[in-house]
């Protein structure tokens, strides 16, 4: 069961990482949040979020996982996260703009 | 499908994907074979040596296959991947009989 | 030939890709069934409908078994022109017995190697295999066609293809292009971090294909690289056979030191001895894999020269917990019992090629991994649909107005490759199901039926894709793709429905029951008619709305 939590937990922080990394976007950023301008402030912590949550989420699946397998687990969770994002932002784009004040 | 001023003979492009396809066994031939030998006369186990030859031959197949599309001469191709792969071979080949004999 | 190396690798990407491409469908989509090959056995063996066993005692269980078998036909057969004089009607020299088994097997698989007099190589001999139920050693029938383990799986390393070994060729040479393939695409694809999230659906078939081609190579790259990569390292063997000819005195050379080094006899003595207790010496290499701290079960055992003095047994540690297969091998000298030898860690280069080949054979516990696989096999199915369907969007219009049948014939190959193979895997599925379980005498056996069923439905949908593509040569959308999303959507239904009606096990019983690898199977199956359903009447309103000026202007001529 903790385990079945942390895979749960590394795939949500890696979903919210690549999610913030789109938002750095100029295009992404204008489908999710519309003519609303941001910061370069803005961009610089959208980036920084986005590495912390990849971070984070590797961390996680180290947490269960022997090395070899865990970075296995990681890189396929990326992918993973990386197309629910893109889905996102193709289907709901305005969802995507829930992740950041 | 160029934007040359002659377009390719079917002769030629036939003569290139040959020296891909069979220049680059022969070059990947004789590099799993010299680095086999080579490795294993430098103290490296049999198998060991068996499997990264293997590794390396099919990253270097790959990267062969393309290069003879860009090399400019078709010429140049053959000789060096098919004469590449024979000078490889029996390289190996002397090699082996001195590691025997 | 080119004028520069972006032109070049446009070039290889697209000729290359286009005629590999058919190929590499099977491979990644049969791949991926395969991480779950043993739980499509289980669909397909009701008999074989229970909980994963372990490996189950050597003295009372699998050595009554080992003592019966005897070498298949077909591998008698094989062996004929390989022999000097003629072939003994019973073969008592055993070179190998062997067990294997993983945590997800309830059945297990038992094979054993023979030697034959007169052989003309004395390295080669004949094979004989049973699938037994361990809790009792009652053997299977024998002509139970493990449709995961023994035709999806083979399908999609060998495209089951035998004949001079042409199928390992033919997908050995497919990887390779996948290679070339992700190479030239990275370098044709001018965008690749701007682009990594974009996905357009509702731009143009041709735009929003491309997006979808684009997103699906570059996001699962690593996986598509290193699935293809150790696919080609695990049969570096056939491709590159230069230890077996050029190099085969120094292998000669080094298997000696070998035997030498390890005391693991390369040769029979040619002295009868008994099989000491063969439990006895597995819970000697339990005992001794808990000492060092990693405590397992046994994946692979196998008896070495039986029945010989130089016989030896040697059992490995099931990889359920890491990447790297089984290992930790632990060697017993087979009529004493004693530890001939524990083999000694890994070395770097052995532990890479272990991590590698295990991380594509996959014999790990970790189903969410697993589950990832699968996304990432269909995410390159995806890649190669989409880039068929951009290659046919592309120049359909041009081939159209040129009079050309060439788009016309990639698309139904196209439709053939996607939606044909679906109907296919269902067909196999469902005949499955369909025939009886002791077919009449004098029919093939009911494993070959199956795989008749498979090829035919197969040819059909591939008739059928060719019959309703005409449109494509008018620069519009096929019918095909439309019509047989719609047969994969029945299909599916009917084969969740067939699956219940002969063996009771439905859903709701099987979730129940927690039962996963029939209520898996029959939820993706479920799944995918589903998407079909959606598939086929979003293509259904794309012909209804397409403005076809084709229609109208013959609609004019007849006015």
């Amino acid at each position: 069961m903790r385990d079945a939590l942390l895979l749960a937990a590394a795939l949500a922080a890696a979903v919210l990482g690549m999610g913030w990394l789109a938002l750095a976007m100029d295009a992404h950023w204008e489908q999710a949040r519309g003519a609303r301008p941001r910061t370069p402030a803005a961009v610089r912590l959208l980036r920084a979020l986005g590495a912390l949550g990849l971070a984070a989420s590797l961390a996680l699946c180290l947490a269960v996982d022997h090395a070899s397998m865990a970075a296995l687990v990681w890189v396929m969770a990326l992918a993973a996260a990386a197309l629910a994002v893109a889905g996102t932002l193709a289907w709901r784009p305005r969802w995507l703009g829930l992740i950041f004040p | 499908m160029t934007t040359a001023a002659i377009s390719p003979s079917r002769q030629h492009v036939v003569l290139r994907i040959a020296a891909a396809v069979l220049g680059g066994y022969a070059f990947c031939w004789g590099f799993i074979a010299l680095a086999m030998s080579g490795l294993f006369a430098l103290g490296m186990s049999f198998h060991d040596a068996e499997h990264l030859s293997a590794m390396l031959a099919f990253v270097l197949y790959a990267a062969a296959f393309c290069w003879a599309f860009v090399v400019r001469s078709l010429a140049r191709a053959w000789l060096v991947l098919a004469g590449g792969g024979a000078l490889m071979a029996g390289a190996a080949s002397l090699l082996q009989a001195t590691l025997i004999g | 030939m080119f004028q520069n190396l972006r032109q070049a690798m446009t070039w290889l990407h697209t000729w290359f890709g286009l005629a590999l491409g058919f190929v590499l469908m099977v491979v990644f989509f049969f791949g991926a069934l395969s991480v779950f090959d043993r739980e499509i056995d289980r669909w397909a063996i009701p008999e074989s409908r229970f909980a994963p066993q372990p490996m189950p005692s050597f003295d009372k269980v699998l050595k009554p078994v080992f003592e019966s078998m005897q070498p298949s036909k077909e591998s008698i057969e094989r062996m004929k022109d390989r022999v000097n004089g003629p072939m003994p009607e019973h073969f008592d020299v055993v070179r190998r017995w062997g067990a294997y088994t993983t945590h997800r097997d309830p059945v297990l698989g038992v094979f054993a190697s023979y030697v034959v007099p007169n052989a003309k190589n004395p390295d080669d001999g004949v094979f004989g295999s049973r699938t037994i139920d361990p809790r009792s050693g009652a053997a299977l029938p024998d002509d139970q066609l493990k449709i995961g383990s023994r035709f999806f799986y083979p399908l999609h390393y060998s495209l089951n293809f035998h004949w001079m070994d042409l199928g390992y060729w033919i997908v050995g040479f497919a990887a390779l292009m996948m290679l070339v393939a992700l190479a030239s695409g990275v370098v044709m694809h001018r965008k690749i971090f701007r682009e990594f999230f974009t996905f357009r659906p509702k731009k143009s078939t041709q735009r929003s294909a491309l997006d979808l081609h684009n997103m699906t190579g570059v996001v699962a790259l690593p996986f598509h690289f290193f699935f293809a990569f150790t696919g080609l390292v695990i049969f570096a063997g056939i491709y590159f056979p230069v230890a077996h000819t050029q190099l085969d005195p120094l292998h000669e050379l080094h298997e000696q030191v070998e035997a030498q080094e390890t005391g693991l006899p390369h040769d029979r003595a040619g002295v009868a001895a008994p099989l000491a207790s063969v439990d006895t010496m597995v819970a000697e290499a339990q005992r001794r894999w808990a000492a060092q701290g990693m405590a397992g079960d046994v994946g692979f055992l196998a008896v070495q020269h039986v029945g010989d003095a130089n016989g030896y047994v040697s059992i490995y540690r099931a990889g359920t917990d890491r990447i790297a297969l089984v290992g930790n091998g632990i060697h017993f000298k087979a009529s004493t019992g004693e530890v001939l030898r524990e083999d000694p860690p890994r070395t770097a280069v052995d532990g890479v090629n272990e991590f590698l080949t295990g991380l594509h054979l996959q014999h790990f516990r970790h189903w969410l991994l697993r589950w990832f696989y699968v996304l990432g096999g269909l995410s390159g199915c995806v890649c190669i649909a989409t880039g068929f369907l951009f290659f046919v969007e592309k120049r359909k219009k041009q081939h159209a107005k040129a009079g050309s049948q060439g788009a016309r014939v990639v698309d139904a190959l196209a439709v053939t490759t996607v939606t044909g193979m679906l109907v296919a895997a269902l067909g196999i599925l469902i005949a499955n199901r369909l025939l009886p379980q002791a077919v009449p005498a004098g029919w093939p056996p009911r494993g070959d039926l199956e795989q008749y069923a498979f090829w035919a439905a197969w040819l059909l949908a591939m008739a059928h894709a060719f019959w309703r593509s005409a449109p494509v040569a008018q620069g519009r959308l096929a019918p095909a793709w439309r019509e047989q999303c719609w047969a994969i959507a029945v299909l599916g239904v009917a084969a969740v429905l067939l699956n219940w009606l002969t063996t009771g096990d439905h859903l709701l019983k099987t979730l129940a029951a927690g039962y996963w690898p029939v209520a898996g199977v029959d939820l993706f199956i479920l799944t995918g008619a589903a998407l079909a359903v959606l598939a086929a009447r979003k293509l259904g309103r794309r012909a209804q709305a397409a403005p076809a000026p084709a229609r109208l202007a013959s609609e004019a001529a007849h006015a």
